[in-house]
């Protein structure tokens, strides 16, 4: 199979890569109508197949659950989860003949032998569906002409798409169309029917390719979303000990740091998150993040240009091939960092002190959304789609990370995001060593000791200014406008 | 403090009666000498009938009362009544043919006064002097209730007994009679009853609240919470509003009277091989209230969730509810839309940072926060509900930044504000305290006296009942 994004020509490719589309409400009017009465077969019952399927069966659809036949007779997690929960459980010779809709829901270094293995089973005319495009993007998946293949990506953990729903709203989602694929033209209409049923258009739902999904969610996930954070946590970590700092209350600053910090930064953006701290922190945060852009630039090109050109999927499939060998030493070797060995201390830190002893932490994530930003627009991809897979997701990330340390997150995200969290990992640490040695204490962990907070005015007036014009905060505002009502739920 | 030489009154377990007709049960109370209360409750409660055990009125049956002084001037409809009663007595029996005009004010006020100079001050301030030489009996009722509370304040009381003192005075002799007994606050213990807490004077220390011949709750007023929700409580137990109307806006599908609400056959919970619910069946009929109870993990709360269709075996049952027969394409919120429902479990998860009215308005919508702009007739619904929980002043505070009672409260409300076909109240009460579940009951039964909603109420406390529901279902745990 090739990589079906260099099988296109630039044109195309660009094209794809520019889609992205905030839809309106009204465009939901049909609600699931095109997909009453059709049979759903989710294939895969982890955490997004199982509350997926929770979501659409409330919805009014009839759902069902297609496993390995090994699954089933081991009465593995995936089948309890299912069986426990009322759903009809089968193998793929016995549901998959039967669906209107096939549901692949399982982790991407599945999809090849799952949609081999479900591909011939298909009723004519049928759909599949995909929550990521990796399958068709870059391992050039070629789907049997008559089926329709559309993308519904629920743009949160498959736990708070149930979450969501239950409380009446939804999660950010977004849809696509794999136009190769789209013999009847219905595939719109089934992926907002889905949207709909799990509860995404209320949320909002965002139009996209499956191209502009797979190239700008690699980006995101990799770099600011789980990358900064991972390279961010141990620097920091360490960096505090080193500047004699207790190693448990270092440890709970980090921990749950980022997700205090990236709350703000959810409200309000990067300029937000910036101006929780004091006038001459925000000018330290400023100066410290434009020099850390500076330093990683290079490597968030370099991201950004290996998913492009298909090199990332090409060895990270390679070590699929090769029983994981590189993931599993990766993960390995992050569980004997000193932060994630280190507990966190039983201190009491106040919401604001986590920005004043995190400033660098502050600086990190806004150079991290930035960048990534920035690159993935300048790479040609939407600002719409960019702002989704770096800024919108951060606190996400950041959460597993509150909840138990790189291994929650490592945990929580797939293996294809876990896989490029590592490579930015080992290349990010060696690149800021330079920058981490003239780092002290003043930026992380003790805060700045400032006589007053008196700052100079045309300083904080180019700073001001330079953060609210960032492009990222543009699209940011009118973004966080549609959701509103998110805010008041989280 | 000032000349106060007395002992605490101490109340234990008294039980008083008066006549047969009213009877007053295990009273355990301490009044402090420097302390001034309110006795406050609905009406026949037992409030005048507390005050007046203080006086020496009725039958001690039961219990020890230590401490009551001798000397009380006492001022209430009652004693009023009796002197009048006493004064027309003396008519009556005047056996000679001439017309007896009565004792005159005067005589009333000074024979045996203690205070002739504060009596005094009092007649000119209180507009009685040119009723001196009028007959007691010929005054009118405010003119008389003048007359006892000049005697009672110039009494040089031990302790004044005050029972709806402000009732029928005009504006001026309020204000007037508000500010002398602040001005004897040092020397005079008082014990007020009041209606309203609006008339309750700043020098009021505590609050004794009686319910239903009992002295339910004491409240120090420096507890500002505890006396917030003491206001409530009392707001919701005398206001004249009633439960607000449902929208018309948001009229729900009509349910065929014929069929029943809820129907389970041989329903069954069970996870893997543990089986939490065991073939149940169980028809709730229209207008048929229950109560379901059973202990910790006989599986209340997922029968009940089979219902909502929160449990995710509700397709995997035969249900019926509200004319569907569930898993044939029916959408979970055409379920909910038909049911009002309040569980801890709910509150828990109503983790949001939205107002208080916010929060009332999403019951319309079945949903943990809002994600829909409101209309204004909601809001108006919405309004009304605050009204009549006492809680106007708090329509745009955060709903997380409440009380637990109150955040309760709210969400009563929110299930109720559609008026759903069938009210679920899980556990309501579980985790508040005394005076939490009093609000709660109260609201729930100004709640049941509308005629459109089934109730569901569901609890292991034989205490917290609710009136009108016949029907028990009891579960027992299984294995």
């Amino acid at each position: 199979m090739a990589n079906y994004f260099n099988t296109l020509p630039l044109r195309e490719q660009l094209e794809q890569l520019g889609k992205c589309r905030f839809m309106d409400m009204s465009e939901f009017a049909d609600g699931v109508e095109a997909l009453k009465g059709k049979k759903m077969v989710v294939i895969g019952c982890g955490a997004q197949g199982l509350n997926q399927g929770l979501n659409l069966r409330d919805s009014g659809l009839d759902v069902s659950y297609a496993l390995r036949p090994e699954a089933i007779a081991q009465k593995r997690q995936s089948w309890k989860n299912a069986t426990e929960n009322g759903f009809t459980v089968g193998t793929y010779e016995d549901l998959i003949p039967t669906a209107d809709v096939v549901l692949n829901l399982t982790p991407d270094k599945q999809h090849s032998s799952v949609v081999e293995a479900v591909m011939p089973l298909m009723k004519e005319g049928a759909c599949l569906s995909y929550s990521h495009g990796f399958n068709i993007v870059e391992e050039g998946m070629q789907i049997r002409d008559d089926l329709t293949v559309i993308m519904v990506a629920p743009k949160c953990p498959g736990s708070e798409v149930r979450a969501e729903y239950v409380r009446g709203f939804g999660v950010p989602t977004l849809i696509a169309v794999h136009e190769d694929n789209d013999p009847k033209g219905e595939g719109l209409a089934l992926a907002k029917a889905y949207a709909v049923g799990t509860g995404g258009h209320k949320a909002g739902v965002l139009m996209s390719s499956f191209i502009a999904e797979v190239k700008s969610d690699l980006m995101g996930e990799q770099t600011i979303l789980c990358g900064m954070l991972q390279t961010g946590s141990i620097l920091c970590f360490d960096k505090m000990v080193e500047e004699g700092i207790d190693p448990g209350y270092a440890s709970k600053l980090i921990q749950y740091g980022w997700e205090t910090v990236t709350e703000a930064l959810k409200y309000g953006g990067v300029t937000n998150m910036l101006d929780r701290l004091s006038n001459p922190a925000k000018i330290k945060a400023f100066d410290l993040a434009e020099e850390l852009k500076q330093i990683m630039r290079p490597l968030y090109n370099k991201h950004q240009d290996d998913i492009m050109s298909g090199h990332f999927s090409k060895t990270m499939m390679e070590d699929w091939a090769n029983d994981d060998k590189n993931l599993l030493q990766w993960r390995a070797d992050t569980a004997e960092t000193n932060f994630e060995k280190t507990p966190a201390g039983d201190v009491e830190i106040s919401e604001q002190e986590y920005f004043d002893k995190g400033i660098l932490m502050v600086a990190m994530v806004k150079a991290g959304v930035e960048l990534a930003f920035e690159t993935m627009t300048a790479a040609g991809i939407i600002a719409e789609s960019a702002y989704y897979e770096s800024l919108h997701e951060t606190p996400l990330i950041a959460n597993t990370i509150a909840r138990k340390k790189l291994y929650e997150m490592n945990a929580t995200i797939s293996d294809t995001a876990e896989y490029g969290c590592y490579l930015y990992n080992h290349a990010c640490v060696p690149l800021l060593a330079d920058f981490i040695k003239g780092i002290k204490s003043d930026v992380i962990g003790k805060g700045l000791s400032v006589e007053d907070n008196g700052v100079d005015n045309a300083r904080l007036i180019e700073v001001n200014t330079a953060l609210r014009s960032h492009p990222v905060e543009a699209v940011g505002s009118v973004l966080r406008g549609h959701m509103a009502d998110m805010k008041k739920i989280v | 403090m000032g000349s106060i030489r007395l002992d605490n009154i101490l109340f234990n377990k008294v039980t008083v009666n008066f006549d047969d007709r009213f009877t007053l049960s295990e009273i355990n109370w301490t009044i402090e000498p420097d302390q001034h209360w309110v006795i406050t409750g609905t009406n026949g409660a037992g409030k005048s009938a507390l005050a007046a055990v203080l006086a020496g009125v009725g039958e001690i049956e039961n219990g020890t009362i230590t401490g009551l002084p001798q000397n009380v001037g006492l001022v209430s409809f009652e004693a009023q009544a009796e002197l009048i009663a006493k004064e027309l007595k003396k008519d009556d029996a005047d056996i000679m043919d001439v017309i007896s005009l009565g004792t005159p004010v005067h005589e009333m006020i000074f024979d045996n006064c203690q205070d002739p100079e504060l009596a005094q001050a009092l007649v000119e301030k209180f507009g009685l002097s040119q009723l001196l030489d009028r007959a007691f009996r010929k005054l009118s009722t405010g003119e008389t209730r003048k007359v006892m509370l000049i005697r009672a304040l110039s009494s040089k009381p031990d302790v004044l007994i005050l029972d709806e003192p402000f009732d029928g005075l005009d504006a001026n002799t309020l204000t007037m009679l508000q500010k002398h007994l602040a001005s004897i606050v040092d020397t005079t213990p008082m014990i007020m009853v009041l209606n309203r807490f609006d008339e309750m004077p700043d020098f009021i220390t505590h609050i004794a609240y009686v319910d239903n011949g009992k002295l339910a709750l004491t409240v120090d007023k420096k507890d500002e919470n505890a006396f917030n929700e003491l206001y409530q409580l009392l707001h919701l137990k005398t206001t004249d509003l009633s439960v607000p109307d449902a929208d018309p806006a948001n009229k729900l599908p009509a349910l065929d009277p014929n069929q029943p609400l809820v129907r389970l056959k041989q329903a069954t919970i069970k996870y893997g091989d543990t089986v939490i619910v065991d073939k149940l069946d169980w028809t709730i009929e229209q207008g048929q209230h229950w109560q379901l109870s059973g202990p910790n993990g006989s599986g209340k709360t997922g029968v009940l969730s089979l219902i909502t269709g929160d449990h995710p075996q509700c397709y995997t049952n035969d249900i019926f509810v509200f004319g569907f027969q569930r898993g044939n394409g029916e959408s979970i919120w055409q379920i909910k839309q038909f049911i009002g429902y309040v569980s801890t479990a709910l509150q828990w998860e109503y983790r949001v940072s939205t107002s208080c009215k916010n929060v009332i308005i999403s019951g319309f919508y079945d949903s943990i926060g809002m994600y829909s702009k409101s209309t204004d007739n909601q809001k108006k619904i919405a309004d009304q509900w605050l009204a009549l929980l006492g809680m106007e002043d708090r329509a745009d505070h955060p709903f997380n930044k409440l009380s637990y009672g109150d955040q309760r409260l709210l969400l009563i409300a929110r299930a109720m504000v559609k008026h759903p076909p069938l009210l679920i109240l899980d556990e309501p009460c579980l985790g508040l305290d005394d005076m939490n579940r009093q609000l709660v009951l109260a609201l729930i039964e100004k709640i049941c006296e509308g005629k459109e909603t089934t109730v569901l109420y569901v609890n292991h406390h034989a205490e917290d009942q609710i009136k009108g529901i016949e029907n028990y279902l009891g579960l027992k745990k299984n294995n």
